[in-house]
């Protein structure tokens, strides 16, 4: 089966920046995609990069075996809801389900209805005058019912508060569920993607730190306390993602293949947002450059 | 994509016929009393060579005539001004500014506004490549923007036909004076508003595109637009074809004297046997065609008298003529003649056009490859 994205060196600069650099990725198909980090870590770069909005610097990218955007037929296999769930102020709610029927032949036009009746979007209401959680689930709707076999969504759920946030998710999963469709869903709130995703992708200061699917992550790694141990000391196969030590002990979050045998270490299982906290405070410890608020364009 | 086009372009759409309306109703209330003047000027039924006099005649008339119900209906007016002065002026005005607000207010937002407001990445992901958007987009708002300045330059043709034809037989008269070559007229009549209209809506995309922001693209838009309308006229149409030269004497090339910034110089202003031709440039020269920078101290104003105001007008300006032409002084003249028009407003038309098919080109060039 084709991946859903596999990309190989792909990198982005902007003037003298790099947004994204040295990712190679590859995403199997069937997956809720995490795409985690902070802001600035590269996330909407690298989702603009999948979806053919911009063109990569280095590197290259395919999505579900084809070039982003590189033709309707491309275009038509990927939905893309953007950050902040970009609408036309002027058009209405209805207007907008015309524009998606115009613009795109697999357009179901009956899910689209289901969805804004269930949704109670007045058709005839300006789009310029939803909330912003309508908003967001009038740009998933377009995006749904175009019936794509990718849906890339780009923090859809960062300018909700956190009921309509739950609620957006659901109502997404649900979706997800009916539709059997790919799903990519970016959010800097680790919270949003655990109760979502299977698969998560950890961007921070515009690298790839790790990728996988979110079982597999956790198996993998493990939180380890005993007496004060020198992390060069440590086994060959066991890397060290954070590490906390007072006088007498060590703490450290490790990655390994295999089980941990040294009956010196107590052995705890790590949750996912520890995890990916750890990668992140990793990314930052290397004390690179602090473009972390460099948010990326468009 | 279509369908997507016009709903979000019906509004300046509407804004545009509606202009076009008022001015076909201001003009068509104007025309019949222009067409009745007209007709019984005398002018009319002028033919040949030598209809200057007519033509003057029926200018400085319509130039003195206050219509509907004398005075008291135009005291807002300017003095001396009346209906027909204004509807001319206004007209001309008109097609000159039309392609700069198309250009401003369609070309430059076309993109800027989906770039700013992030909508680009709603249209841009739909089942539509940005190729095929643009060429939409490019296509029926540029095909508007074209037909709306046309629009204006075609009902002005209509109404303004029997003062065309006075100015192009010579007569002159209050702001009725400008030969078809002049700046105004020449940007204003014949095929080049379709240029100046595609240029400054491609203008205007391409500004947009560049700068992503809606506010600051129009401004830059204007300005550029407005700089080529100065610099065209000025610097580049004289030279769009080779001039031809003649060497006349002075008072067949009327030439006068006015002072430039200190120094005399000798203005032809009728090209003998070239009856309207552009003169581009002119000069008095002795007797062996060379240039002459100084006049002879003889019939320069100083000698004549002390200074050469319009009240000295005609008898002053015909003694120095005289005067200088006992000196062997002749003028060299170098213009347009009257036949290279149409080669001009091709020529110019068809540079606007491609600069416009350029911008264009980039525009997709950009969308497709670098956009960000």
């Amino acid at each position: 089966m084709t991946a859903v994205i596999e990309a190989e060196g792909l990198g982005k600069r902007y003037r003298k920046q790099w947004a994204l650099s040295d990712c190679t990725l590859s995403v199997p198909a069937g997956h809720v995609v995490g795409l985690v980090g902070l802001n600035g870590a590269g996330k909407t770069t690298l989702l603009n990069l999948v979806t053919g909005m911009v063109a990569p610097t280095t590197g290259t990218i395919a999505v579900l075996g084809g070039r982003p955007a590189a033709g309707p037929g491309q275009l038509a296999r990927v939905g893309y809801l953007a950050q902040d769930a970009p609408v036309y102020p002027g058009l209405s709610v209805a207007e907008h389900l015309k524009l998606g029927a115009r613009l795109n032949p697999g357009w179901d036009d009956a899910l689209a209805r289901r969805r804004t009746d269930q949704l109670d979007l007045d058709p005839g209401r300006k789009a310029g005058k939803l909330s912003g959680g309508q908003r967001a689930q009038l740009g998933l709707t377009v995006a749904l019912a175009k019936r794509p076999e990718l849906l890339i969504l780009d923090e859809p759920a960062a300018s909700l508060d956190p009921l309509a946030r739950r609620e957006f998710l659901q109502d997404l999963m649900a979706a997800v569920a009916e539709e059997q469709v790919n799903i990519v869903l970016s959010s800097h709130l680790i919270n949003d993607l655990e109760r979502v995703c299977d698969y998560l992708i950890v961007l921070a200061d515009s690298r790839v730190r790790i990728a996988g699917p979110v079982d597999e992550l956790l198996a993998a790694h493990h939180l380890l306390s005993g007496p004060r141990r020198d992390e060069g000391r440590l086994p060959a196969g066991m890397q060290v993602i954070s590490a906390s030590h007072t006088d007498r002990q060590s703490t450290l979050l490790v990655r390994v293949s295999g089980p941990v045998l040294d009956p010196a270490w107590t052995v705890t299982a790590v949750g996912l947002e520890d995890l990916v906290l750890a990668y992140m405070k990793q990314a930052a410890g290397r004390g690179r450059r602090g473009n972390r608020h460099l948010e990326a364009l468009t | 994509m279509i369908w997507l086009t016009w709903r979000q372009f019906r509004g300046q759409a509407v804004t545009a016929v509606a202009a076009l309306a008022l001015f076909a109703i201001l003009l068509a209330v104007t025309h019949p009393e222009l067409a009745s003047l007209y007709a019984t000027s005398g002018f009319a039924g002028c033919q040949g060579g030598s209809c200057g006099q007519p033509a003057g005649a029926f200018l400085s008339q319509l130039s003195n005539l206050t219509p509907f119900g004398g005075p008291q209906a135009f005291r807002l007016l300017p003095a001396g001004a009346n209906l027909y002065v204004i509807v001319y002026t206004v007209g001309i005005l008109f097609i000159l500014i039309a392609p700069a607000i198309t250009g401003v207010f369609w070309g430059a937002p076309l993109i800027a506004r989906e770039l700013e407001t992030g909508t680009g990445r709603l249209a841009w992901n739909q089942s539509v490549t940005r190729a095929r958007w643009l060429t939409i987009k490019l296509a029926l708002t540029g095909a508007a923007a074209i037909a709306v300045t046309e629009g204006f330059s075609l009902l002005q043709a209509w109404w303004a036909a029997p003062i065309s034809r006075a100015v192009d037989e010579g007569g002159s008269v209050s702001v009725f004076s400008g030969s078809r070559f002049s700046p105004l007229n020449f940007a204003t009549g014949g095929i080049a508003p379709l240029g100046y209209a595609a240029f400054g809506f491609a203008l205007g995309v391409t500004a947009g595109l560049l700068i992503r922001r809606v506010v600051p693209a129009m401004a830059l838009t204007l300005a550029i637009f407005a700089g080529v309308q100065v610099v065209m006229p000025l610097w580049i149409r004289p030279h769009l074809l080779p001039t031809d030269q003649t060497t006349a004497a002075i008072a067949a090339s009327r030439a006068t004297l006015s002072d430039l910034g200190g120094a005399t110089v000798l203005t032809a202003s009728a090209v003998p046997g070239q009856p309207g031709a552009w003169i581009i440039s002119s000069g008095a020269v002795n007797a062996a065609g060379q240039p002459v920078s100084t006049l002879p101290a003889a019939c320069t104003p100083t000698a004549q008298s002390p200074s050469p105001g319009p009240g000295s007008g005609t008898a002053f300006q015909s003694d120095v003529q005289r005067c200088l032409a006992g000196h062997g002084i002749r003028e060299a003249v170098s213009y347009q003649p009257a036949s290279h028009y149409w080669p001009l407003q091709l020529t110019e038309t068809g540079i606007f056009l491609a600069l416009a098919l350029g911008l264009a080109g980039f525009c997709f060039w950009w969308l497709d490859r670098r956009l960000a």
